[in-house]
């Protein structure tokens, strides 16, 4: 790799920017931290995206690879050993630097932390290690940090690493054995799940120690819901929930803390992502698996990243594929209605019925097929009810429930406070009239809905193709424009 | 019917309020009206009286809306305060007379236009500060000092000092609000403060506009990869971004 040394920062900056950009998890919420002085940065739970991509994507956190060297040959991936590419890696210095002096011109909220498997997965964690306490230490560095953890990497370093970083996540990548097998052969199921359960067991301990729930925390409004897949799941390990206690490689210096606190193991919680649309799985494999790993594992975050094809293999779709962003779309709206909303996989999908409905969002499908709730009567639905209604979200129903105590609510008071009625008309009641008079029929909503969610839906799934002006409805037409077709478009032919 | 004006600044509001208060007293709620200055065309049949601060009136209206309503009420009333809108100033005015009667239990009542309306203007500044927060770019000048410059249509200079001192507490920045041509001030390990610019001080910034700052090519060249091209959609990237916000980002500027 002589070439490594001849490149400059922008060119590594570049080529390790590009080969992390199919990394999904750009997020820097989940843990509250003050600044202080002497040192830079502070971190709020909300997470704060500073820029958007031109893919609509938000850049929060500076997401890059340690390095893109790799010796394993994970067919969908760009790194893969037996691609010819330009290959870089970051100097410890070189990655703190940036970070530092990106952070103070307000471009990101925190370093984004991935790598290559260069060597070996200890050697790869321990540059990374490295990176995190010059970061923390050196720099003084207060901001936020989420890393990826290599699974094979040594137990010490892994949890070394937890010390210093405020989210961790170990990549699913496919959601089933077979899969995996069939597409990352150098990386096994349970080599994945380990680092996973060592991370968990590591966040346990912590909580327990600070005298927290050993659980992660959730949306506020699951406490006003009966029966959240948080409550139904297995209850955490407790016995192996034991602060851990290390021995590190020689020459790897550990964290020192200072005061009687216990020092913070990954306080945001960990993540994983799962690649869609390479694999055979359906929607219903997906969310279950999802719904799984919130339980057994406690995950904070489950991210889905849709297949985009990169490299020609026998095993992967072809590469005009376009990626099934509407999918991804779908398995997004299902994940918040399972974290927020008190929704299960088993309500929203079924064995006979294993995919999302293309036409309708998640919620608006579980209506549709449960009219026997609606109409529902905004002054005197219960908090859970208000929240099944689809267009109706937390903030709205919280909104709702505090005003309501005040005096009767109508329409025009709802559309005051921000309430968006498009979807929710149809469903809701308040002093007992609807807002037009409209039968609860099957037939009838789905009409109207999907007449109305059609160009939102087209849009996700063509983001860069134009539409014709056209007088008519031509939005329920099925056959969709072809790849000459979105030429034509921007030439002016059609 | 007599019309209490003042400057569009939070102390004369607060007076404002007062002496409107007081002669209401006389009159009655419906006979005073309040706006910040300019006035816009007047109206016949009024009467203009401008009201100048007092600080002793701004500590009692902040105390009695602490007194009778709560912390979160001021907030509202503050940040409504901040807004844009012409009719502030009378917003306020009407949500603290429902609101000196009903007590706390006012913040709830969205159903009434005098609560909604100052909901409104609050949420539209608070919004505006987050994207501003997000959206923001400093950059490295002489004499090690970041400076940032912002447009804004609500003055947000005051919710933005308070969440940068906290990130960047031992750093030397300053955010500059060029619709009102004032700036927070940030001195290293110091608490921040506001100060308006003179004509000489923008003159002076503005000599010193072509800084060659070298992490804005890197910052540039790592925004144009990280976006994939295959799901290209700037559809999604105005929703997010409004043209509107980028007028000062580095990675928009030519």
């Amino acid at each position: 790799m002589n070439t490594a040394n001849q490149l400059t920062l922008q060119d590594k900056l570049t080529v390790l920017a590009d080969a992390a950009k199919y990394d999904v998890a750009c997020t820097s919420s989940g843990v509250d931290r003050r600044g202080q002085k002497g040192s830079l940065g502070n971190s709020c739970a909300a997470g704060i995206c500073h820029s958007f991509a031109s893919d609509g994507r938000c850049i929060s956190l500076l997401k890059v690879l340690q390095s893109n060297e790799c010796i394993y040959d994970c067919k969908y991936c760009p790194n893969r050993a037996s691609n010819d590419k330009v290959r870089a890696t970051f100097t410890p210095e070189e990655l703190c630097t940036l970070t530092i002096e990106f952070y103070k011109r307000n471009y990101i909220e925190g370093l984004f932390l991935s790598s290559g498997v260069c060597k070996n997965p200890t050697y790869t964690m321990e540059l990374m290690y490295r990176t995190l306490l010059l970061l923390r230490t050196s720099y003084h560095f207060n901001g936020y940090v989420h890393v990826k953890a290599i699974p094979g990497a040594s137990r010490e370093l892994l949890l070394q690493t937890g010390y210093l970083a405020d989210r961790m996540s170990v990549n699913m990548e496919l959601p089933t054995r077979e899969s995996l097998k069939a597409l990352a052969p150098n990386k096994s199921f349970s080599g994945i799940l380990k680092p996973m359960e060592q991370i968990q067991s590591g966040i346990t301990g912590y909580r327990l120690q600070i005298g927290k729930d050993p659980r992660m925390e959730r949306s506020f409004s699951n406490r006003y819901l009966s029966n959240t897949i948080f409550q139904s799941g297995p209850a955490p390990r407790l016995e192996t929930a034991a602060p851990p206690s290390v021995s590190l490689p020689a020459g790897v210096q550990p964290v020192h803390h200072t005061g009687n606190k216990p020092a913070p193991f990954v306080p945001a919680g960990q993540s994983t992502q799962m690649i869609i649309g390479a694999t055979p799985e359906n929607d219903f494999q997906l969310l279950t698996a999802t719904q799984h790993l919130y339980q057994q594992y406690d995950l904070k975050r489950v991210f889905f990243s849709a297949y985009v094809p990169l490299n020609e293999d026998s095993c992967l779709p072809s590469l005009d594929t376009a990626p099934p962003l509407l999918r991804e779309h779908r398995l997004y709206q299902a994940d918040w209605l399972l974290r927020y909303y008190g929704f299960h996989a088993e309500d929203l999908l079924s064995i006979e019925k294993p995919n999302f409905n293309i036409l309708l969002d998640p919620k608006c499908d579980w209506a549709l097929r449960h009219l026997e709730f609606f109409p529902m009567e905004i002054n005197r639905a219960s908090y859970e009810d208000l929240l099944k209604i689809p267009g109706i979200g937390m903030k709205s129903a919280s909104r709702i429930v505090q005003s309501r105590r005040q005096g009767m609510l109508d329409f025009e008071h709802l559309k005051r406070m921000g309430i968006v009625l498009k979807r929710a008309k149809y469903f809701i009641t308040c002093k007992g009239r609807m807002m037009y008079r409209i039968p609860i029929q099957e037939d009838f909503l789905t009409r109207q809905l999907t007449g109305e969610d059609a160009r939102a839906n087209w849009e996700i799934e063509h983001p860069q193709t134009y539409r014709q002006l056209s007088l008519f409805d031509d939005m329920n037409l099925t056959a969709s424009p072809t790849v000459e077709d979105a030429a034509k478009s921007i030439s002016g032919q059609f | 019917m007599i019309i209490f004006t003042c400057k569009d600044i939070f102390e004369d509001m607060m007076t404002c309020i007062y002496d409107a208060w007081a002669e209401a007293n006389a009159i009655g709620h419906s006979s005073v009206r309040l706006m910040t200055e300019p006035a816009g065309d007047m109206e016949l049949f009024c009467e203009y009286r401008h009201v100048d601060p007092d600080p002793q009136k701004v500590q009692k209206v902040i105390r009695t809306i602490h007194k009778k309503l709560n912390w979160e009420a001021y907030q509202l009333v503050y940040k409504s305060a901040m807004s844009f809108a012409s009719n502030k100033l009378d917003a306020i005015y009407r949500f603290l007379i429902l609101g000196f009667a009903a007590g706390p239990r006012v913040l709830q009542m969205l159903q009434a236009p005098q609560v909604i309306t100052v909901f409104e203007l609050s949420r539209k500044v608070t919004n505006e500060a987050h994207l501003f927060r997000e959206f923001l770019r400093f950059e490295r000048m002489d004499q090690n000092v970041l400076m940032a410059r912002i447009s804004p249509k609500c003055n947000i200079l005051t919710i933005l000092g308070p969440q940068f001192s906290d990130r960047m507490p031992s750093e030397n920045w300053m955010i500059i609000d060029d619709t009102r041509n004032l700036a927070a001030v940030h001195p290293a390990d110091e608490e921040y403060y506001l100060t308006p610019l003179g004509q000489a001080d923008l003159e002076q910034l503005n000599a010193h506009r072509e800084t060659t700052d070298p992490y804005v090519a890197l910052w540039k060249s790592f925004f144009r990869t990280i976006g994939i091209q295959e799901r290209k959609n700037y559809q999604c990237q105005r929703t997010m971004m409004p043209l509107w916000y980028r007028k000062h980002m580095t990675e928009f500027l030519p």
